[in-house]
């Protein structure tokens, strides 16, 4: 079929801009991205910058914006991609939210790969000698391997809304990595580790809005994965207050009352005994309270219609746990 | 300038193996790779290690399986050293947090490889790869190693015929360095690139093997090119053996597990040059599906696709819309990877002192003719930790102060001149596509003496025409140009070589099929074939395979099969 690719184009220190150069090209419509771009630099255009390493969806080199959505380039078949536009146009643009570099090519270093580094992303077995006898279930592995099948592509960071206003957050690549070696049972570092994630622009940074989940092509469900190492520091009792106060609140607060009682998630997350922060809260509540908004304090909150069968629902997973 | 006591170029299995076990020993370490580390054609490797782990095993059965895979061509002293130091490379691994795959007490569990007779081979579901590379990339940050991403090396300094270190070209800047070092360790894999149906990733251009060739280093059995039986029908991707190490079956069009005629005893399991063979016989005598054959998986169950075979089945979903648990997926061999490389003694040891070389751009003839499935990254770690070893411990001999200025120079100059070459009308990729059609259709799985001779003229008549190529683009940031025109002579280099080795073996071996003589020949081929580059020119010579122990083991003149 005959297709037209639309490629941003940049150059440090040349006048491109932001120009886009578009190269229609003849390709078998079940070539991938990538094939169609190694088509054009090869026949076309030695110029053209991106990068590609393995052909085949698992070096996650060849990350770019295609319709406006990360996509893995290899991975993604031309004929598909032309026919989400309605003039059968391919428009092809960089990672978004990182440097580039030119043409397609972004700076991952300080985005992608300090971050992976910043976890310590390397297990510390007690064994100093070389040992084969380490058991490991079954289970724990499927789940490693689950993590580990992550190509360090980056879709995940593009998608993250907390990433897109605040780059110093580690973000769920990064964090989904710290899951790997959190969760390995040979690991020796297993509290220090839950205590430093959970430090500033760490696990609880993440706003739950799953768009890690939504983008990850290999399923591996970053979102999740942060929510698993939410889970352990909970159930190990460690890293800073807030959070973890702020998570049980939500929790109570739910189960009390069937919905979220927000004056009393307020003042539990700072803390009961912290008169400072909750004297903080006043003017937020004087300014909500002129708002139309007021929350009552939340021994005269209000239960929700149908409160016991939320509450019975906590009471059941308890149990299960 | 850059200095380190080993610097190793290439960031794959090999070369991590390596840089880490030179930093353990004590040495200052640098590593240059191409691409970022964790994007090196090592990711795409979903086969499993071999190791003799389990009571029933031993690695002289191991040894005596290696054996029969390489057609005796092996060097016995290197599969020796192979095989016994598999075990201690696995608990390394272990220890190094690598995942692998369990058996349902907890421990490292193994399955059957094609050409191994008992289950040797750990694995880690169908990406250890990818696994492994992640784990000693985790490991080369622990330590602090240095690397150089994406920086390419375009060649090596030799002064007073000793290794002195590379000068390298960064894509960032377009800069040219200077890494000088006490030793080199190449570990740039694959040159699958020569191909244009192959299973190999944009990388493989033989940067290794040629910048060693150039620099006076030796490239043996070159002719050894092998293919993988399943690689997905016209993109060359591979579908990994594991897909048949769990129990999946090759059919033809009429529904037969058609191996049954070939070996019926290993059925699927058969060393690959036989599973390659059978394939192109069904599908020469009309039985395949036009040029192809099914891998079928249906008989899988649901949880080997949730966990095992997972990225097997997403890569079906995502590039052919096919299902394993329901369709037949045509596929067809594909070249994978060369036997032959930069010849290197059991400790990597090139023969110009200082240069290492491991991995797949490496030849310690370990693998003989053909390799056994599994022992391929078993070499890289292996071999890997030995080379490293040895480069770190390297004492060189020549202590006089390189002229790294005038040699520097000479570099410098050959980039400005390419810079200055206006582009002519034809492009790099052009020609580069050219020399893989030659190479597949007349250097392929099965080759003659007219092919061969023809290939050699169109690649001498391609070699000229790339000298003429230049560079549109002059400004140096990120401009691939460069890089493209350096990969596409060492490929031309190469490919001459192949050619050349390949017309010099009148026989048939392991991945090495003459159709013009189609029988293995123990009387007079039972050697390497050595190329060197002696003032310009590639001069061939032969040496002997190192038999040690199993001198008496059965060797049989016969038909190929």
């Amino acid at each position: 079929m005959e297709v037209t690719l639309k490629v941003k184009r940049y150059e440090f220190g040349n006048d491109l801009g932001s120009s886009e150069q578009s190269y229609t090209i003849e390709i078998d419509g079940q070539d991938t991205l990538l094939d169609a771009l190694l088509q054009i630099r090869d026949e076309k255009d030695p110029t053209l910058g991106f990068r590609g390493s393995c052909r085949s969806g698992f070096c996650g080199d060849c990350t770019m914006t295609v319709h406006g959505k990360g996509a893995i380039t290899c991975r993604t078949k031309v004929e598909e991609a032309s026919k989400k536009s309605k003039d059968g146009v391919i428009p092809i643009a960089p990672m978004k939210l990182t440097k580039v570099v030119k043409d397609l090519i972004y700076d991952d270093e300080q985005f992608h790969w300090a971050k992976i580094k910043a976890t310590e992303p390397w297990v510390d077995v007690a064994s100093t000698v070389p040992d084969q006898d380490q058991k490991i279930s079954n289970e724990q592995v499927k789940e490693l391997r689950l993590a580990m099948s992550c190509t360090q592509c980056g879709l995940c960071d593009q998608g993250c809304v907390v990433l897109a206003i605040d780059k110093t957050y580690l973000g769920p690549g990064a964090l989904t990595k710290a899951f790997r070696t959190v969760h390995d049972s040979r690991d020796t570092r297993y509290k220090e580790r839950l205590d430093s994630l959970s430090g500033k622009r760490g696990m609880w940074d993440c706003a739950h809005c799953f768009e890690a989940s939504e983008h990850c092509p290999k399923g591996i469900e970053p979102t999740d994965r942060i929510f698993d190492l939410h889970d352990k520091v909970i159930k190990e009792d460690l890293g800073v207050g807030g959070a973890k106060r702020h998570y049980k609140s939500f929790a109570a607060s739910v189960k009390a009352d069937g919905w979220l009682d927000e004056a009393r998630l307020a003042i539990e997350s700072e803390g009961l005994g912290n008169v400072k922060g909750i004297l903080r809260l006043i003017p937020l509540a004087v300014k909500a309270a002129l708002r139309g908004k007021r929350p009552m304090p939340y021994f005269l909150h209000k239960k929700r219609p149908g409160h016991k069968k939320i509450r019975s629902i906590f009471e059941k997973w308890e149990v299960k746990k | 300038m850059l200095y380190h006591d080993v610097v190793v170029v290439g960031g794959g299995f090999a070369g991590m193996r390596a840089a880490l076990s030179a930093k353990a020993a004590g040495a200052n370490v640098g590593l240059i790779s191409k691409v970022h580390p964790m994007r090196s054609h090592s990711s795409g490797s979903h086969s499993g290690i071999n190791a003799s782990l389990k009571p029933h095993d031993s690695w002289e059965v191991h040894l005596q399986d290696t054996l029969k895979a390489g057609e005796y061509l092996n060097n016995q002293d290197a599969v020796e050293i192979l095989c016994k130091e598999a075990k201690t490379e696995i608990a390394t691994l272990e220890n190094f947090g690598m995942v692998f795959s369990r058996d349902e007490h907890g421990f490292i569990d193994v399955t059957n490889f094609s050409g191994s007779s008992i289950p040797r081979t750990a694995f880690s579901g169908d990406s250890l790869g990818h696994i492994l590379l992640q784990v000693l990339y985790e490991r080369i940050v622990r330590e602090q190693i240095v690397t150089y991403d994406e920086w390419m090396v375009s060649s090596i300094l030799v002064d007073n015929g000793s290794c002195r270190g590379v000068v390298a070209r960064e894509f960032k800047t377009g800069d040219l360095h200077i890494v000088s070092g006490k030793t080199v360790i190449l570990a740039t894999g694959n040159l699958g690139k020569l191909y244009q149906f192959s299973t190999c990733s944009l990388t493989g251009t033989g940067d290794g093997q040629a910048l060693a060739y150039r620099a006076g280093a030796s490239l043996v059995d070159m002719e050894f090119i092998q293919y993988a039986p399943t690689a997905i029908k016209r993109r060359g991707i591979l579908i990994t053996e594991m897909a048949r190490a769990m129990g999946g079956y090759l059919l033809n069009k009429n529904g037969d597990r058609f191996l049954k005629s070939y070996s019926p005893d290993l059925m699927e399991l058969a060393p690959r040059h036989i599973i390659n063979q059978a394939i192109f016989q069904e599908i020469s005598e009309g039985r395949g599906e036009g040029d192809s054959v099914f891998l079928d998986m249906r008989h899988l169950n649901r949880e080997m696709f949730s966990d095992q075979l997972r990225e097997t089945e997403y890569l079906l979903r995502d590039l052919e819309d096919l299902n394993p648990e329901k369709d037949l997926i045509p596929v067809q061999p594909a070249m994978h990877r060369p036997i032959g490389g930069i010849q290197t003694d059991t400790k990597g040891a090139t023969t110009v002192p200082g240069l290492f070389a491991v991995g797949e751009c490496s030849n310690n003839g370990s693998h003989g003719a053909g390799r056994l499935g599994g022992n391929s990254l078993l070499d890289n770690m292996v071999f890997g930790r030995l080379a490293g070893e040895a480069a770190a411990g390297y004492i060189s001999c020549d202590s006089s102060k390189i002229e790294l200025d005038r040699v520097f120079g000479k570099e410098q100059d050959k980039f400005g001149e390419l810079f200055n070459r206006d582009s002519t009308d034809e492009l790099p990729g052009m020609l580069r596509r050219e020399l893989s059609n030659i190479m597949d259709v007349h250097v392929g799985y099965r080759r003659d003496k007219l092919g061969l001779e023809n290939a050699l003229k169109l690649i001498t008549e391609l070699a000229a025409r790339t000298k003429k190529l230049g560079i549109s683009n002059k400004n140096a940031q990120f401009n691939m140009e460069p890089q493209m025109l350096l990969e596409l002579e060492f490929m031309m280099q190469l490919a001459r070589v192949m050619v050349r080795s390949a017309l010099s073996r009148e026989e048939s071996r392991g991945d090495h099929n003459r159709t013009d003589y189609p029988y293995t020949d123990n009387s007079n081929w039972l050697k390497h074939t050595v190329v060197t580059q002696v003032n310009g020119e590639d001069k061939l010579h032969y040496t002997e395979v190192v038999s040690t122990r199993w001198k008496e083991m059965e060797v049989e003149n016969g038909s190929h099969s």
